[in-house]
């Protein structure tokens, strides 16, 4: 009976040196994460860069927003979830302060058209940047599989979270954006 | 990687929808081998159902006890049926607390109950890392491997695989054991645990968005490590208490009868 028991706690400290020892290798020669350093639409990356012109033909780049919150929901006038979750970012746009949070919409016109467009901004009263992807080369980059299509980007310029699909609710979009503003020096 | 699957204007989430399988056939699993044990399958599947409930109504209001500003105005909103609004970890406390409430309540023989819902664990694991696979979380670190995956602009280990061929060996190795018909009750279930355990600190070492501490320690070895330790301690006093001759007069019905 003691020679069993014996050899079990034998077995156990082996296997937990050895996976102890495995943790220490991997801490020393594993540096895992992206550390948001890499470009990439997807969480724990660095948001890919874009300029973009919107209706009034100003342009916006998103590089120059590092220091601020960010909120990136790209949409189209014929997307219903779009046009549901549209008053909910818009109330958003008034909540937080413009030297905290930055909230642009990108309107996918590659497979949108104008009129629809200045029309569907008319309507929910927009006030935030609109911006065009003409070409569709930023739903592209970003890898929109499905609109609306929606990130938070932190300060550092880091996606912190990525909700593909909707409509979002204003209270899920207060909460996320509230934890990255908290977060701000 | 198919993170969403687009039907018109409706975006279903596909790791959200292979979850909800592994649910179902892991409760499959659980009851047919509870039925082999004599086990009650119903009230095998109550709990899991009394958990599963819990654990969702638990992961949300743990997400609005966490910013309870943003629901302030829309109290509504509480109750909106998106999965976005989900926080995992405090539905997971809540489930599980739920889960032995009931146990306790309904007097469920401990490790004959975990042992029951091993299977379904196993198949549940299993489910999780296709979930991963479909949403491109869980993704590996960068690697000149020749089975590396070009992913995410890199190439990358295939974590997701490994994640899945690491589940599916846990089971299997455990489910042989089992049907070897060694040990007493709860040896399935620590056994499959100790597993587990051992291959996340493993194949941790392999992913590339971990979490990290200072000085690159990552939490999910040591959570897992310190799983390992007490489940392999656990596990040696159920051999003991097994192989200890019981006195006359406490017949106990603790050894367990393999499928």
């Amino acid at each position: 009976m003691n020679c069993y028991r014996r050899k079990w706690n034998w077995i156990s400290a082996w296997i937990l040196l050895l996976s102890a020892i495995w943790i220490g290798l991997t801490a020393a020669f594993a540096p895992a994460t992206t550390g948001g350093a890499t470009p990439f639409p997807r969480v724990g990356f660095s948001a890919p860069d874009f300029e973009l012109s919107g209706l009034d033909g100003s342009t916006v780049k998103l590089s120059d927003f590092r220091g601020k919150v960010v909120f990136l929901n790209f949409w189209a006038s014929w997307c219903p979830p779009c046009r549901a979750e549209m008053p909910a970012i818009q109330k958003l746009s008034s909540v937080y302060p413009p030297e905290q949070v930055a909230i642009f919409s990108v309107n996918a016109t590659s497979q949108d058209n104008l009129e629809d467009v200045q029309a569907f901004i008319a309507e929910y009263g927009l006030t935030f940047p609109v911006l065009l992807d003409i070409d569709g080369s930023v739903n592209r980059t970003y890898q929109i599989q499905a609109l609306p299509s929606s990130f938070f980007i932190d300060a550092e310029g880091e996606i912190r979270k990525v909700v593909i699909g909707g409509p979002l609710t204003e209270a899920m979009m207060r909460a996320e954006i509230a934890q990255l503003v908290e977060e701000l020096p | 990687m198919l993170p969403v699957i687009q039907i018109g204007p409706v975006v279903l989430q596909t790791p959200f929808l292979i979850l909800i399988m592994g649910v179902w056939l892991g409760l499959t699993a659980s009851e047919r081998y509870a039925r082999r044990q004599a086990y009650d399958a119903n009230r095998l599947s109550d709990l899991v159902l009394v958990g599963l409930v819990a654990g969702l109504l638990g992961a949300r209001l743990s997400y609005v006890a966490l910013q309870p500003a943003a629901f302030g105005g829309n109290l509504l909103s509480i109750l909106s049926p998106t999965p976005t609004m989900l926080d995992p970890l405090g539905g997971m406390v809540v489930g599980i607390l739920a889960a032995v409430i009931y146990a306790q309540r309904k007097k469920l023989p401990l490790w004959q109950t975990l042992d029951a819902l091993t299977p379904g664990l196993a198949v549940f694991f299993i489910a999780l890392g296709v979930a991963h696979l479909a949403s491109g979380e869980a993704f590996g670190a960068m690697t000149n491997l020749p089975w590396g995956i070009n992913l995410w602009g890199e190439t990358r280990h295939p974590a997701q695989i490994y994640e899945i061929l690491g589940a599916t060996a846990s089971a299997m190795v455990v489910y042989r054991l089992h049907a070897a018909k060694h040990g007493p009750a709860g040896v399935f279930f620590l056994g499959w645990t100790a597993l587990t355990a051992f291959m996340r600190i493993f194949l941790e070492a392999f992913r590339g968005d971990s979490q990290m501490w200072p000085g690159g320690l990552r939490p999910a070895q040591i959570g897992a490590w310190l799983i390992l330790a007490v489940v392999l301690i656990i596990l040696g006093r159920r051999w003991r208490e097994v192989q200890t001759p019981p006195a006359p007069d406490a017949a106990t019905n603790d050894s367990q009868v393999g499928p």
